[in-house]
């Protein structure tokens, strides 16, 4: 997701797995989605995205907060202080879905499902 | 709640609690760094620092996901702004050596530009202090484009009868006359004027009335207007002058009204008391020299004036063909904002120059500084890049440091103004108006622009290189790789030539005014200035109304002052050697070889003597004898005339014995020539000495200048002198007692100052450019420290080593100063006026100023040269391979 250009990784950085580029709009799904469970800190996010999609997907944390703020500005998370066990009890700040986030998630969940199917039909087709 | 309505409110609240937004953000971003790398030290088994540094490297554009946060709160712009200024600050914080440096250099730049601004913006752009100052005119007489001269009464009244293009016409006399409000009379300057005058120029007094047209006429109650100075000082304030006496050179005049405080003088002409002008209806058309101001009617251009002007010309002619022949003299007007800024455009053009010069300097100098810093910081440049701030906002963060290095070198560099201008005013060369010169509200302004021009120079080239995508390589390559950069080194070589080119031509101008100078002094003023020193003495015109009571007096006075020990002579003259412009001069016509009729006769400065002045003074004889008291006018009065005269009239060395005929007085006898003196010089130092003496015999003025020589110092004698002119009458005047050698060099004070000034100039530039190339050279070897170790290392000799680095050096120093000189050999010609034999490109001269500025050049050289030459080679290799 580093998108300077005419920067080439420094050699001290292991090559990890391939990644993929997250599609434009995915990303809001993808955090609604980490959130369902309960309320994650950034950092845990970025964590549980790389999980669950076996270190395919990266998220930049340059799209991530700014994403955290639109979802927040737009009411659909909610974000609150609190402390953080594994950073040894710092505070941090935890975001949890709202009620307009869950209608939000579902309704992007169909979207997305309507989207990719269609697009694997197309890529089938010989 | 509504999003828009709570967009609102969180922007509002974004604004109220920046701070708070921000320092959670930050909490936010730490954490999340912190966490990661905790995450990586576990899993990857690294260290704890490079855990961070990779968790950093893997965060991504913080900067940018900070921008994009503030986009959101809507004041991103404010903020940056704010950001950029503080960054700026603490940046240039970081290095004061640099900072310092830089400040200072662009202050002598700004300052000087600030100085000279003033100047140029009191003398030359501001109006005068005169409504439609633009309509002013001052009229003189002219037969020959280079030769003019004031008029005379005569002129004056033909002009106020006959004239149609004037809405007001005005005549000044001006002279230093003894004037006294009760007390001890004093000399001071006097401007005898008529009413036309004030209402011509619009000058109505603050305090009374103006003279009027009724002063004007003959048998008026004597009035006079004041200024405000000479009010408070003698007469005990404004409102109390008026109506109090004033006697001028013993005439008793009643002040009517007080000068509004700015105005010292009128028209360009100095004057404490502004009597009314009593004129007597003339009896012949001169003596000339009375100033005459019109001003043009609505609407009318200066060449309906000289129409107009040319055809009263021709009336008048007419009227007074049996005193003045000359029938090409034709009344001409010039544009008053011409007549009282005289020489001070030449002058201003010549600082302009010499300090655009030093501007030029000082901003290519910076500008090379700042490329030896980029260079330097290019690292943490990158590091920003990397971490996601945009181009944009990189190279504003440039600009806006340079920008800020600029205007405190503004703030500086006005407080150096403002005392260059004090100083210009106290040594500056003679200028019109100059005292007049603040460090306006304009000046400052010009100032502040200047910076902010000359920060945009300076931070340009590290900007354009970014815009060129420079930017990321620092990351990778440390500063080695970057700073060196071939365009970068060819800049930074082109600065320091373009340093050497600026200042050469500036350096050569001051080496040929000091150059001329020097000869100045040198010259011969024809008479022995130690040991002498003059007096002007004033007899109150009361007792002393006729040739007999004056010649008296000074037969008494002068055989009293002869008594007075340490006297070895005294005589008395009308006009004193290096009196500047004010010269009597006399036109005459030779016997043997008449002008034409009607064409202008010669002219030479005429002076009137004792036979005792030519002692006095140190005069020698040539040829011929001197006056003698035998020599008392009547039906064969005589002359004694200067060498340069007799060589100009009599080439052949027979100037003895010739007759002339002087003043134009066609029933007069002719004067014989009965000897040659000596040159002495009248007005100028290297003008034309010529000239020609009259014995004073008759025609005593009750003003006249005494000179005393000496035994031993001249200053020691004057008390005595004084005593025994005031014995034979307590209530004389006397004013300007000065050694001779004072005067002396008060003659040539323009000249030194222009030069000194000049050279203040040059050798401020000279150091700029000695600082450039001391940086540029320390900058190289720094850079290339490996390759001269490596070079040592193989066996290279170490003055081998000193001599690439000074050869480098020299070699741009070289190719500035002929590039410099090559603007120099155009440039100078224009200075031709100003020098005294001295060619403007005079080989010596400029020869010299070359050597000295590749001396200079060496010497700046030197030091990082020898500090390449004590590089330690196996701790120089060993540095780079650790870096």
């Amino acid at each position: 997701m580093l998108s300077n250009d005419k920067v080439s990784p420094p050699d001290w950085i292991t090559p990890m797995a391939e990644r993929a580029d997250l599609l434009q709009g995915t990303l809001d799904l993808l955090i609604l989605k980490t959130l369902v469970l309960g309320p994650l800190h950034g950092w845990a996010i970025s964590k549980r995205l790389r999980q669950l999609s076996d270190e395919v997907l990266d998220v930049g944390q340059g799209s991530l907060y700014p994403a955290l703020y639109r979802l927040e500005d737009r009411g659909w998370i909610r974000a609150e202080w609190g402390t953080s066990p594994e950073a040894g009890g710092r505070r941090a700040k935890f975001y949890s879905l709202t009620a307009d986030g869950r209608k939000q998630f579902a309704a992007e969940r169909t979207q997305w499902r309507l989207f990719s199917t269609a697009v694997e039909r197309v890529l089938k087709a010989t | 709640m509504h999003p828009a309505i709570r967009r609102t409110l969180r922007s509002i609240r974004a604004i109220a609690h920046r701070d708070t937004l921000e320092q959670e953000l930050d909490e936010e971003l730490r954490l999340h760094v912190a966490l990661e790398a905790q995450e990586l030290q576990r899993v990857h088994n690294l260290s704890p620092d490079d855990a961070r540094r990779r968790a950093l490297v893997a965060f991504g554009g913080i900067e940018r996901y900070k921008e994009a946060h503030r986009d959101a709160r809507g004041v991103r712009w404010l903020d940056e702004l704010h950001q950029d200024v503080r960054y700026a600050a603490r940046a240039l914080g970081r290095s004061p050596t640099f900072t310092a440096s830089a400040i200072a250099v662009l202050a002598l730049g700004i300052g000087a530009c600030t100085a000279v601004f003033s100047v140029v913006d009191a003398v030359v752009i501001s109006h005068l202090p005169y409504p439609h100052d633009e309509r002013l005119v001052q009229i003189y007489e002219r037969n020959s484009p280079t030769n003019q001269w004031p008029l005379s009464v005569a002129d004056f009244m033909a002009i106020a009868q006959w004239q149609r293009t004037f809405s007001d016409v005005g005549l000044l006399r001006q002279a230093r006359a003894p004037v006294s409000t009760g007390g001890e009379p004093q000399r001071v300057s006097v401007g005898y004027a008529t009413s036309g005058f004030f209402r011509a120029l619009g000058v109505t007094p603050v305090v009374g009335r103006g003279l009027g047209a009724a002063d004007d006429a003959p048998g008026a109650q004597p009035v006079a207007v004041v200024t405000h100075r000479f009010a408070v000082e003698h007469l005990g304030g404004d409102a109390a002058a008026v109506g109090r006496p004033v006697d001028v050179d013993g005439v008793a005049y009643t002040v009517v009204g007080v000068l509004d405080r700015r105005y010292t003088n009128l028209a360009g002409r100095t004057g404490e008391v502004w009597p009314d002008a009593r004129l007597k209806p003339p009896e012949r058309r001169g003596p000339f020299g009375l100033v005459v101001i019109a001003r043009l009617k609505d609407g009318l251009t200066m060449d309906d004036a000289a129409r107009d002007l040319a055809r009263v010309s021709r009336r008048e002619f007419v009227v007074w063909q049996a005193s003045f022949q000359d029938r090409d003299a034709t009344l001409v007007p010039v544009s008053l904002r011409r007549v009282m800024l005289g020489d001070a455009p030449k002058t201003i053009v010549l600082f302009s120059a010499a300090v655009v010069l030093v501007m030029l300097i000082a901003v290519a100098n910076v500008a090379g500084l700042m490329l030896v810093r980029a260079a330097g910081r290019w690292r943490e440049v990158s590091l920003r890049a990397v971490l996601g701030a945009t181009r944009a906002r990189i190279a504003r963060l440039l600009v806006t440091e340079s920008i800020l290095l600029a205007l405190a070198g503004a703030a500086a560099g006005i407080a150096l103004g403002i005392i260059g201008v004090r100083v210009m005013r106290v040594v500056g060369p003679q200028v019109a108006r100059l005292g007049e010169a603040h460090v306006h509200v304009r000046a400052i302004l010009f100032a502040v622009g200047l910076a902010v021009v000359a920060g945009i120079i300076i931070g340009a080239y590290p900007v354009l290189h970014l815009a060129r995508g420079g930017a990321g390589d620092g990351v990778l390559g440390g500063e080695r790789s970057v700073g060196g950069t071939r365009s970068t080194h060819a800049l930074r070589a082109a600065f320091v030539v373009a340093e050497f080119a600026l200042a050469l031509p500036l350096l050569a101008a001051a080496a040929l005014l000091l150059n001329s100078f020097v000869r100045l002094q040198r010259v011969n003023p024809g008479f022995d200035p130690a040991h002498v020193f003059t007096v002007s003495v004033s007899l109150p015109s009361g007792r002393y109304a006729d040739d007999t009571a004056i010649s008296t007096y000074w037969t008494r006075a002068l055989n009293n002052v002869r008594t007075v020990p340490g006297v070895v002579a005294a005589g008395v003259a009308d006009q004193l050697p290096l009196s500047g412009g004010n010269l009597d001069a006399n036109n005459f016509d030779l016997l043997d070889r008449p002008v034409p009729t009607g064409t202008a006769q010669p002219v030479t400065p005429w002076t009137v003597v004792t036979a005792d002045y030519f002692t006095a003074l140190g005069v020698r004889l040539l040829d011929g004898r001197m006056f003698t008291p035998s020599d008392t006018g009547g039906p064969n009065p005589v002359v004694i005339v200067s060498r340069a005269w007799a060589h100009k009239y009599f080439p052949d060395g027979t100037a003895v014995g010739r007759k002339m005929i002087s003043g134009g007085c066609t029933t007069c006898p002719p004067s014989t020539v009965v000897g040659v003196v000596s040159d002495v010089t009248y007005t100028n130092l290297g003008d034309v000495p010529q000239g020609a003496y009259e014995p004073l015999t008759q025609g005593w003025g009750r003003t006249l200048a005494l000179v005393v020589r000496t035994k031993g110092d001249p200053a020691a004698a004057i008390p005595g002198v004084s005593a025994a002119l005031r014995s034979v009458e307590p209530s004389v005047t006397l004013a300007d007692a000065t050694p001779m050698a004072e005067r002396f060099s008060a003659s040539i004070a323009d000249p030194r100052h222009a030069a000194s000034l000049v050279a203040g100039f040059a050798l401020v530039a000279a150091l700029l450019a000695a600082i450039g190339i001391f940086g540029t050279l320390s900058y190289t070897v720094s850079m290339r420290r490996r390759e001269i170790g490596v070079r040592l290392a193989l066996g290279a000799r170490r003055q081998a080593v000193t001599g690439m680095i000074v050869r480098r050096g020299m070699a741009h120093a070289a190719l500035g100063a002929a590039l410099g000189l090559a603007a120099a050999l155009v440039a100078t010609r224009w200075l031709t006026s100003k020098l005294f034999e001295v060619s403007p490109a005079d080989p010596l001269t400029l020869g010299g100023v070359i050597a000295g500025l590749l001396l200079v050049a060496l010497a700046a050289s030197w030091a990082p040269a020898r500090r390449a030459a004590a590089i330690d080679p196996a701790e120089a290799i060993r540095a780079e391979l650790a870096g």
